[in-house]
């Protein structure tokens, strides 16, 4: 077996299957794609469709957003002679899901102006705006990328948005955790200046150096073989749901500071119906490290996937496979032979909720925070119920950040005593108190490409390590 | 041959059907195919036969073939030649091809009555023939706001210029056609008699104006010329047939004979006419623009199913639409008129409701219906209001109403009263409207397709439709039938070398012919390129015929898209803009040969012609800022050359 580490090898198929099935589709795309340029730009200035080429569809991900047309309306288009009615929805990424009311703000200008008017919290932490036609897609991620948010890999085969606890009792422990999120995903971010050069520069000139040819250190110029899902719990909460995650860092505290992560890898849960060659699989704990080797250990299992991921078959491409073929034990190894050390082994931790707890609390700073039910994460303007405006005052008021949590629901986090009133206050006005209601509304439906796969959640985890 | 003529299939009467079965019955096919080819040819000049191969089809090349074999009485005789006669000039400018047709209907019965004639279009006419002119008679037709047929601008240019010839020896008559719902009535003819006057050429009888019903007065006209002519000219009238100098497009006549029907006696392009519409079918009423679309274009499929109609790509089809029932009720309830009153017209008896409702405008307003109308209602107000209007007002209060308008704001005092009879008479006959055709019969055969936009308006706070664009969008149902007849428009044809690019500028319902023409490259497997420039208000809802152009981008037919959804940003932006942006391209295709279509209202085609000589201006001389001689120059030689064709309206 290869043991090169060379990124970007393109040697699909290594999966413990040895089968010779060509590479996907997929691959080639991203193949040809000279590190995900494909041919957007010449895509976005054909304005006699509102679509983008075919095999922009796919590298479209890389860069934060997919193609969706409206199917309600599909079949009277047709009759009508017109496309069908393309949109975009557009992900951007909030590591660990902590966005200022800044960013709140120019979120809130951005869904209104070039989308439809709402945001979605998404199960990852992530926003979402829906309904972007084609021409807006640019000064919409541009916009984004002004508040210091960002759409890359915010969906695509690489990392995407690293998720963290959001409200844990010690807020010293979160600061620290919420950290290791942000600089690991940082890390992990794909290294093309595609984005830039697509989304930032002035009317899609290039505006890369010649003679400095892209390098994606990490990924190498076909990326992986499927998405990548990365997640930290602090416990007692496993908010987060760190078992369903690719690689979880599980946060393990000494006197309310951040001692270091149990690591854990190979789970997911999605599985194909009625393809019994998928499955879900909770993820397995490997061991021990310290907070400063988060990031080579995420680097290393990053790679691995790279080069052993099966390229054949997306429905067998994420990691849960390529461990259910290899074994746990080849993984462990083939991680400390890259790390170059031995992980230590896990300790003890316990979960024991992963629900969102409504209404106010307060952290051992003295600090209150206001957790919010949005139904669906959809944060809108919708009759009596204004969401979207009383989360926009909220934002001009408010003198800390809001929390994005797994379950799609918002955090107003960091509220002095003196400020709970004016916020309660805007809350009630704004209808933003269904969770003091008893019945929450009922949902409405969905685009289905909207929808993200409904996470399993496990409520009660509990291993007790020798220690 | 002849057992299958018949009454029913046939212009002839029972005893004209018997004499000709008896007559003809005895001819073998060859004596029969001699003679079909030998009217055919006499109906349309027979020497231009042999004048201009190029322009025919194979079946009149046949018909040419057996002519010349066959028929030396077909040939002009040296006698002929030798007799000295005046030559009645007969010259016309026409866009929409009804001024063609009259004068080549002028010039066939002079020539039956033994005048020597020459026809010309005035795009053929060569100006400094214009002083040697001795007899003339000019059809000149007036488009837009006052504007004359792309044919007769250099005329006019010549004529209003300091080069203009004395012209003391012409002798001329003017026959004007136009549409006295526009401002300008007629305006080309008058201005055309004005500066010959000017020029000291005098007139041989009043100038005609005709209105768009112009039958009637542009058949006395041509009497009065022909009886003119016979009197001034001489005539040769035992000669046959008659000498003329024929041009090429004369042979069209022919042609389309010969495709429709191959030889038979019955040409069918003469069966359905405007007076006599083929009542086709309505197979399909779909609406094509999207949900939210502030427009309401439909696309109409009919069905010309043994009709024997023949139609070219670029060609627009007649249509006689029906008056709303609905608004003609509400019409004769506010007059106080019982819709069943009977009322004599055109020798008919019929119902008031029925003379509203299929044989009168009253979605288009007149002068002369406003003014009528204003006396029999006795309205006082009324009357104030018109007393105060200059004409240029007066032409846009007509604008902005219909009939209804009138009788709700102004509905007649007690000392007026309008009677069914009354309100008949001061309407104007009811219009067939006009649609450039969307289809080619290469792929859609015995179906002709529509591109219909409803016109409204809410200019005095009230929404009125289009009669005929509300008819066909909103109350013909597939399975009903539609009146209607091909109007040719040899103007806007795709060139026949099937190498030459096209350029296909248009908005909106503008780029029906498009369509047509992209049938037609799909089907003859032409090699030409081909550039679309389609302007509408938005992307999403507004791109008609959406998936058709991409498809035949996809499939390299249509070499490439170019388009201006003037409402999808801040600026308004418009397809003139894209030709100002490209005008690199545009000047690069142009060189290659390119003909540049422009379909559309007007307004933009008036915008797109002007961005059209700027860009090639600004190519051609370098200069950013080229003056209005550079870019008249360019607008006349693109005329000269046919290479900016329009279908406005």
């Amino acid at each position: 077996m290869s043991t090169d580490t060379t990124p970007g090898t393109l040697s699909g198929g290594q999966a413990g299957t040895g089968n010779q099935a060509p590479l996907t589709a997929v691959e080639g795309i991203k193949s040809r794609s000279n590190f995900l340029r494909g041919s957007i730009v010449e895509s976005l200035a054909d304005k006699a469709t509102g679509a983008l080429a075919e095999d922009d569809t796919q590298l479209s991900k890389f860069h934060g957003f997919y193609q969706q047309d409206d199917r309600d309306h599909r079949e009277e288009r047709r009759r009508q002679m017109l496309e069908p009615d393309y949109q975009f929805m557009i992900r951007a990424r909030v590591p660990g899901g902590i966005c200022t009311t800044d960013q709140w703000l120019a979120l809130d200008k951005i869904a209104r102006q070039w989308a439809n008017g709402t945001i979605r919290i998404t199960t990852r932490q992530a926003f979402q705006l829906h309904g972007v036609i084609k021409s807006n897609l640019k000064p919409t991620i541009r916009s984004i990328n002004d508040c210091l948010l960002d759409t890359i890999a915010a969906c695509g085969d690489v990392n995407r948005n690293v998720m963290a606890t959001p409200l844990p009792e010690q807020s010293a422990l979160h600061r620290q955790v919420s950290e290791a999120a942000r600089s690991v995903s940082a890390h992990l971010t794909p290294n093309t200046t595609a984005y830039h050069e697509i989304w930032l520069s002035e009317d899609g000139a290039r505006t890369k150096v010649a003679g400095t040819p892209d390098k994606e250190p990490i990924y190498g110029p076909t990326y992986l073989p499927r998405k990548f899902k990365m997640a930290f719990a602090i416990p007692p909460r496993n908010d987060t749901d760190v078992f369903a995650h690719d690689l979880g860092f599980i946060a393990i505290e000494d006197g309310g500071k951040l001692a270091g992560f149990n690591v854990t890898v190979a789970g997911g849960m999605g599985v194909t119906h009625a393809d019994p060659a998928t499955f879900p699989r909770l993820a397995d704990v490997l061991g021990y490290c310290r907070p400063d080797q988060v990031n080579a250990i995420a680097e290393a299992v990053v790679t691995i996937q790279r080069d052993f991921g099966d390229r054949t078959e997306r429905k067998h491409a994420r990691l849960k496979y390529t461990v259910e073929d290899r074994g746990l034990e080849w993984l462990h190894q083939e991680l400390e032979r890259r790390l170059g050390y031995r992980l230590d082994a896990p300790r003890s931790f316990e979960f024991t909720h992963s629900g969102d707890e409504y209404g106010w609390q307060r952290t051992d700073d003295g600090l209150w925070h206001l957790s919010l039910f949005i139904e669906n994460g959809r944060v809108a303007d919708r009759g009596v119920s204004r969401q979207l405006t009383g989360l926009r005052e909220i934002a001009k008021i408010h003198q800390g950040e809001f929390r994005l949590s797994p379950n799609q629901n918002l955090v107003i986090a960091g509220v002095a005593d003196s400020d709970r009133t004016r916020i309660d206050q805007l809350v009630v006005a704004h209808r933003l108190d269904d969770f003091r209601r008893s019945s929450p509304l009922s949902s409405t439906p969905w685009p289905a490409l909207a929808f993200q796969p409904a996470d399993c959640r496990w409520p009660k985890v509990s291993v007790i390590c020798p220690n | 041959m002849l057992q299958a003529l018949k009454v029913e299939n046939s212009p002839f009467s029972e005893q004209q059907v018997q004499q000709l079965q008896q007559s003809f019955g005895q001819l073998d096919p060859q004596q029969s195919l001699w003679l079909s080819g030998y009217l055919a040819g006499s109906m349309a000049g027979g020497p231009a036969l042999t004048a201009s191969p190029a322009r025919l089809s194979g079946t009149a090349m046949a018909i040419s073939a057996a002519l010349s074999a066959a028929a030396p009485v077909a040939q002009p005789s040296p006698a002929a030649a030798a007799v000295p006669q005046k030559t009645l000039n007969i010259l016309y400018a026409s866009q929409t091809g009804n001024g063609e047709f009259l004068a080549q209907g002028l010039a066939q019965r002079a020539e039956q009555a033994g005048l020597t004639v020459q026809l010309q279009s005035l795009n053929e006419f060569r100006l400094p023939g214009l002083k040697k002119l001795e007899h003339a008679v000019f059809v000149m037709s007036t488009h837009g706001e006052g504007d004359p047929p792309d044919d007769a601008i250099d005329l006019f240019e010549f004529l209003a210029s300091s080069r203009a010839p004395k012209l003391a020896g012409l002798k001329f008559r003017v026959l004007s056609l136009g549409d006295s719902s526009y401002e300008k009535f007629c305006e080309c003819g008058r201005e055309l008699e004005t500066l010959l006057l000017a020029q000291g050429a005098s007139t041989f009888g009043d100038r005609v104006d005709c209105d768009v019903e112009y039958e009637t007065d542009a058949q006395a006209w041509s009497e009065q010329v022909l009886d003119w002519g016979k009197q001034h000219l001489g005539t040769a009238a035992d000669q046959a047939p008659a000498q003329r100098l024929v041009q090429p497009q004369d042979l069209n006549a022919l042609e389309a004979q010969s495709i429709s029907g191959n030889l038979s006696l019955v040409p069918a392009t003469t069966i359905w006419s405007r007076s006599r519409p083929f009542p086709s079918i309505a197979q399909r009423v779909q609406k094509i623009t999207g949900l939210e679309s502030g427009k309401d274009v439909f696309h109409i499929e009919l069905s010309l199913e043994d009709s024997g109609l023949r139609y070219s790509p670029g060609d627009s089809l007649g249509v006689w639409a029906f008056n709303n029932a609905e608004l003609v009720s509400k019409l004769l309830r506010r007059l106080d008129i019982d819709p069943g009153t009977r009322v004599a017209l055109d020798e008919r008896n019929r119902s008031v409701r029925e003379n509203l409702t299929r044989y009168r405008e009253i979605t288009r307003l007149t002068v002369d219906t406003v003014r009528q109308y204003a006396a029999l209602a006795a309205n006082q107000r009324l009357n104030r209001q018109l007393d105060g209007l200059d004409e240029a007002q007066f032409r846009e209060f007509i604008e902005a109403r219909q009939l209804i308008d009138l009788v709700e704001a102004w509905p007649p005092e007690a000392a007026g009263r309008i009677d069914a009879s009354a309100l008949v008479g001061i309407l104007r006959p009811l219009a067939p409207r006009s649609y450039s055709i969307a289809s080619s019969q290469s792929i859609v055969d015995e179906e002709v397709h529509l591109t219909v936009a409803t016109l409204r308006s809410n200019a005095i706070g009230q929404q009125r439709e289009g009669a005929a664009s509300q008819y066909l969008n909103h109350e013909l149902q597939a399975g009903d039938q539609v009146g209607v007849f091909v109007e040719p428009n040899r103007r806007f044809r795709l060139p026949e070398d099937p190498t030459v690019p096209v350029i296909m500028i248009g908005a909106g319902t503008g780029v029906a012919p498009y369509r047509a023409f992209m049938q037609e490259i799909e089907e003859q497997g032409d090699e030409r390129d081909s550039w679309l420039i389609f302007g509408n208000p938005h992307q999403r809802t507004d791109f008609l015929y959406q998936r058709e152009w991409l498809k035949w981008r996809d499939q390299g037919l249509l070499s490439r898209i170019d388009v201006a959804f003037s409402r999808d940003q801040p600026e308004k932006y418009y397809v003139q803009h894209v030709i100002s942006e490209q005008a690199e391209r545009l000047n690069d295709w142009m060189k290659r040969g390119a003909v540049v279509y422009v379909c559309g209202c007007l307004a933009m085609g008036h915008e797109v012609e002007r961005a059209i000589a700027q860009a090639l201006a600004r190519a051609r001389t370098g200069e950013s800022e080229p003056g209005s001689e550079q870019l008249a120059e360019v607008l006349s030689g693109l005329r000269r050359e046919r290479k900016l064709l329009k279908d406005l309206y």
